[in-house]
């Protein structure tokens, strides 16, 4: 009770600080009048000044811990407020059978924990694929190397094998190419697709 | 004696012609007054021809058409606020931050996020930024045949871009900020010192209110300058009721100032304690679903826009992405204006917006 009450003279200083830097201020400001000028346009200077104080002085008074406090009791007490009458209406509801809030947004929370399960699930699936796709690019490379390099074997002994027979094979010793040739078959790779 | 009578007639003849005047403008004021209503009805939302080309949920995508096909091959996406609607990017004629894009050659979309109900108060930021920003990303990548987009944020908006920027950078080609909240170590805003966990309980505050009301938010905006907001304002209308140029300017601005939505509870749970309570973004450990934010994957060009006056995202709140990011190609600009001056200000419109559009198109294919 009595911090309650030390709490209340807080913020009542608080705003008696507000209003009394603000008049302080003011004074600064009424003190700029000059008759000489038309008043209308004494008064607008008048107002802007007055306002651009209190706008200051309540800026700053919204930064204090009494505003903060005050604010804080505020919507503490709504929201308590809020409270009750939702159980109030709940215990009604109850009665005649009708769903209330918490009852729909338990279904929609529910499904909710439903869907982000799934997507939990996909994204994990979506990471293992991922991972088999890169798996199965390095095995298709490496596949890829087996077959280049029976290709350059198989070339390598075509020259051995076309030396000892006749004239089938003599197109291997015109040039370079031939043996290429004979690789690009041998190996065969087109039909191995890479993964996507 | 005579020097001093002349003298105080003088100045009673300034007074006398001054109050006649003021009588004379009064009059014309209150004769313009009952047109208001009918100017108020005349306000559109949105200036720039556009079709929509993507829905999902409550989320629509709208593409805006230029008098001339787009220049440049990868789209632009601009994506806005929970919080408000997102037509203050296109206001009105000679305050569209759209049409500068759209004149500029840029293929723009833009993402409204809709009105959510009570079956979106689940809707965490991993959705908004894993689910639609990827999908509606995604479909632009297709319909444009690029691999990235180009992405502009605005506000919270533009922490949604970061994020989303954070988390999947292979998808994005350049990154435009305007006004975005990254560091809230400082007190410099009141948000910042209202959120203060010590104040203010934001797990009661979203298990109570399940999706914060438009009216709440709507208030907490006006009490950031309540003397401006409250009075001042009123009193600058009252003043200039018979100004036909300032009064469709007041009332477009005003009709989109009052157009709140409200932001899904759980959205508004992960901002105020994961930014403005911990910090997180800053730090590289905020929380998206189940992934973590580092803005150190960040390595696109970036363009970060910063207001000098602005009251809901202080620049130093903003400044420091520069910082954090990897990116190398990176530019700060500091305006003169408002938090909604740097859109939709004349001066903005006149010198800097074309500066961005010069800055994304070079950078563009």
């Amino acid at each position: 009770m009595d911090d309650n009450l030390a709490k209340t003279f807080e913020q009542a200083a608080a705003l008696q600080k507000l209003w009394s830097d603000s008049f302080e201020k003011m004074t600064h400001v009424w003190s700029q009048f000059s008759p000489g000028s038309p008043p209308v346009e004494e008064a607008r200077k008048m107002r802007s000044g007055m306002l651009n104080v209190m706008a200051q002085s309540l800026d700053e008074f919204m930064r204090t811990p009494q505003f903060l406090e005050m604010m804080k009791s505020t919507m503490d007490g709504a929201m308590q407020l809020k409270g009750m009458t939702r159980e109030g209406l709940h215990k009604m509801q109850d009665q005649f059978e009708i769903p209330h809030k918490e009852d729909l947004d338990g279904v929609l929370l529910a499904l909710r924990h439903v869907e982000r399960r799934l997507l939990e699930r996909i994204e994990d699936l979506e990471g293992s694929m991922s991972v088999l796709d890169k798996r199965a690019a390095e095995t298709n490379k490496e596949l890829e190397r087996i077959d280049e390099r029976i290709g350059d074997l198989k070339s390598a002994a075509v020259p051995v094998k076309s030396s000892s027979s006749t004239t089938d094979v003599a197109p291997a010793a015109k040039g370079p190419d031939q043996p290429k040739k004979t690789t690009t078959k041998a190996a065969a790779p087109k039909g191995r697709k890479k993964p996507q | 004696m005579k020097e001093d009578q002349s003298a105080v007639f003088d100045d009673m003849e300034a007074w006398q012609t001054s109050f006649m005047n003021e009588a004379f403008a009064v009059m014309k004021r209150a004769a313009a007054l009952p047109f208001l209503p009918e100017k108020v009805e005349r306000v559109r939302k949105g200036v720039t021809p556009r079709e929509i080309v993507y829905e999902e949920d409550r989320l629509r995508v709208y593409r805006y058409i230029g008098e001339k096909p787009p220049r440049y091959k990868t789209p632009l996406c601009l994506t806005f606020a929970l919080v408000n609607r997102p037509y203050i990017m296109d206001l009105k004629e000679g305050r569209s931050v759209v049409a500068h894009f759209v004149n500029g050659g840029h293929d723009t979309y833009l993402i409204d996020w809709g009105t959510p109900t009570r079956a979106e108060r689940f809707l965490t930021t991993d959705d908004y930024v894993n689910g639609y920003m990827m999908n509606v990303v995604n479909f632009l990548r297709e319909r444009s045949g690029e691999d990235k987009v180009n992405m502009l944020g605005y506000c919270m908006g533009g922490t949604l871009s970061t994020i989303f920027t954070a988390l999947h950078q292979n998808l994005v080609k350049n990154l435009i900020l305007l006004t975005t909240g990254i560091d809230y170590s400082s007190k410099e805003g009141l948000i910042s010192v209202w959120t203060d966990p010590r104040y203010f309980d934001v797990d009661k505050f979203v298990d109570t209110m399940g999706n914060i009301p438009a009216d709440f938010l709507q208030s907490a905006f006006l009490m950031l300058k309540p003397i401006q907001n409250l009075i001042a304002k009123p009193i600058n209308l009252l003043e200039n009721v018979d100004n036909e140029k300032f009064l469709e300017d007041f009332l477009y601005m005003e009709t989109w100032l009052n157009d709140n939505i409200p932001v899904p509870g759980e959205v508004y749970r992960e901002f105020a304690k994961y930014l403005f309570q911990q910090n997180l973004l800053t730090q590289n450990k905020m929380p998206v679903g189940r992934h973590t934010v580092d803005l150190r994957k960040i390595t696109c060009p970036i363009l970060n826009l910063m207001a000098r006056n602005d009251d809901l995202v202080p620049v130093c709140q903003s400044e420091i992405l520069n910082d954090l990011v990897s990116s190398k190609d990176k530019e700060s600009i500091i305006w003169p204006a408002g938090h909604i001056g740097l859109a939709v200000g004349g001066k903005a419109q006149k010198d800097l917006w074309p500066r961005v559009v010069e800055w994304l198109s070079k950078r563009s294919n």
